[in-house]
């Protein structure tokens, strides 16, 4: 699916699914999704629903301000 | 979404059970079949991920619905060597047709495990993004469509003015079995084409 280009999602999906050690299979089966969604979300070429933003933080055990931005995330941070 | 991973048998009280593979009539597909594909579970077809042999598969799939659709003309096609005169003649028309309709056959097979069922499967097997594709590929189809019916009324209309064809011997069955293909496929065709991830 193609990205929009005006209203991105930013967000550390991959970071925080990589600090949890999982797969991208593990998170999607966690948050019932296929894994290529997962793969889409990392890339930003897919911006999650609410509800599912919602899953995914639940998740990897964080927030969903910690994990979705508007603005790109500062590296490091 | 229902979980991908549904173990293929349960177990209840000590026996174990097999569940039941529910039938999707009206999108012609199994709950079972669209899980094992969207699971990668055949990894025999594996090979039409890409989006490279996809779209090569999109293009085959066109060129066989064409040849279909001309199936009801090259007979009166104004050549004169193709005019259907002996028994051998239209025996090898119509063992020709019955390839090119099994061809296309293959082809939309094919197409639909590219897409692993996603443009034919219904809500409750897909997630949201899933969904969201396989909408925008049904718009586009619809789209895509519209120009071929146009190109088809085109061709009825116009056709009998340029005398591109022998108005006897076209009974135009096989033009309307390639629009049937063509409104099956065009979805996968479609998503095939455009998705760079399946």
């Amino acid at each position: 699916m193609s990205r929009n280009p005006e209203e991105p999602v930013y967000n550390r999906i991959e970071e925080a699914r990589v600090a949890l050690g999982l797969s991208r299979q593990d998170l999607a089966d966690k948050a019932s999704v296929h894994y290529q969604t997962v793969g889409y979300l990392e890339r930003e070429e897919y911006s999650p629903s609410l509800v599912l933003a919602l899953r995914i933080a639940k998740s990897l055990n964080q927030e969903v301000s910690e994990l979705f931005s508007l603005t790109p995330f500062k590296k490091g941070k | 979404m229902k979980k991908l991973k549904d173990a293929k048998k349960i177990k209840v009280l000590g026996i174990t059970v097999k569940p039941k593979n529910k039938i999707y009539w009206f999108e012609g597909v199994t709950e079972q079949g669209v899980k094992s594909l969207l699971a990668d579970e055949n990894s025999k077809f594996k090979w039409l991920r890409s989006q490279i042999n996809r779209r090569i598969l999109v293009i085959l799939m066109a060129l066989g619905l064409i040849a279909l659709a001309m199936g009801s003309y090259w007979p009166t096609l104004k050549t004169g060597s193709l005019i259907l005169n002996s028994g051998a003649e239209i025996a090898i028309y119509s063992v020709t047709a019955i390839f090119v309709i099994f061809a296309v056959l293959g082809g939309y097979s094919l197409l639909r495990i590219s897409v692993r069922s996603i443009a034919d499967a219904p809500d409750e097997l897909l997630d949201e993004r899933q969904i969201k594709v396989r909408n925008t590929s049904f718009r586009y189809a619809y789209y895509a469509m519209g120009y071929v019916v146009l190109g088809l009324l085109s061709l009825m209309f116009f056709g009998p003015e340029l005398q591109m064809f022998q108005p006897e011997g076209n009974d135009g069955s096989y033009l309307v079995i390639a629009t049937l293909f063509a409104f099956a496929s065009m979805p996968s065709m479609v998503m095939a084409w455009r998705e760079r991830d399946i």
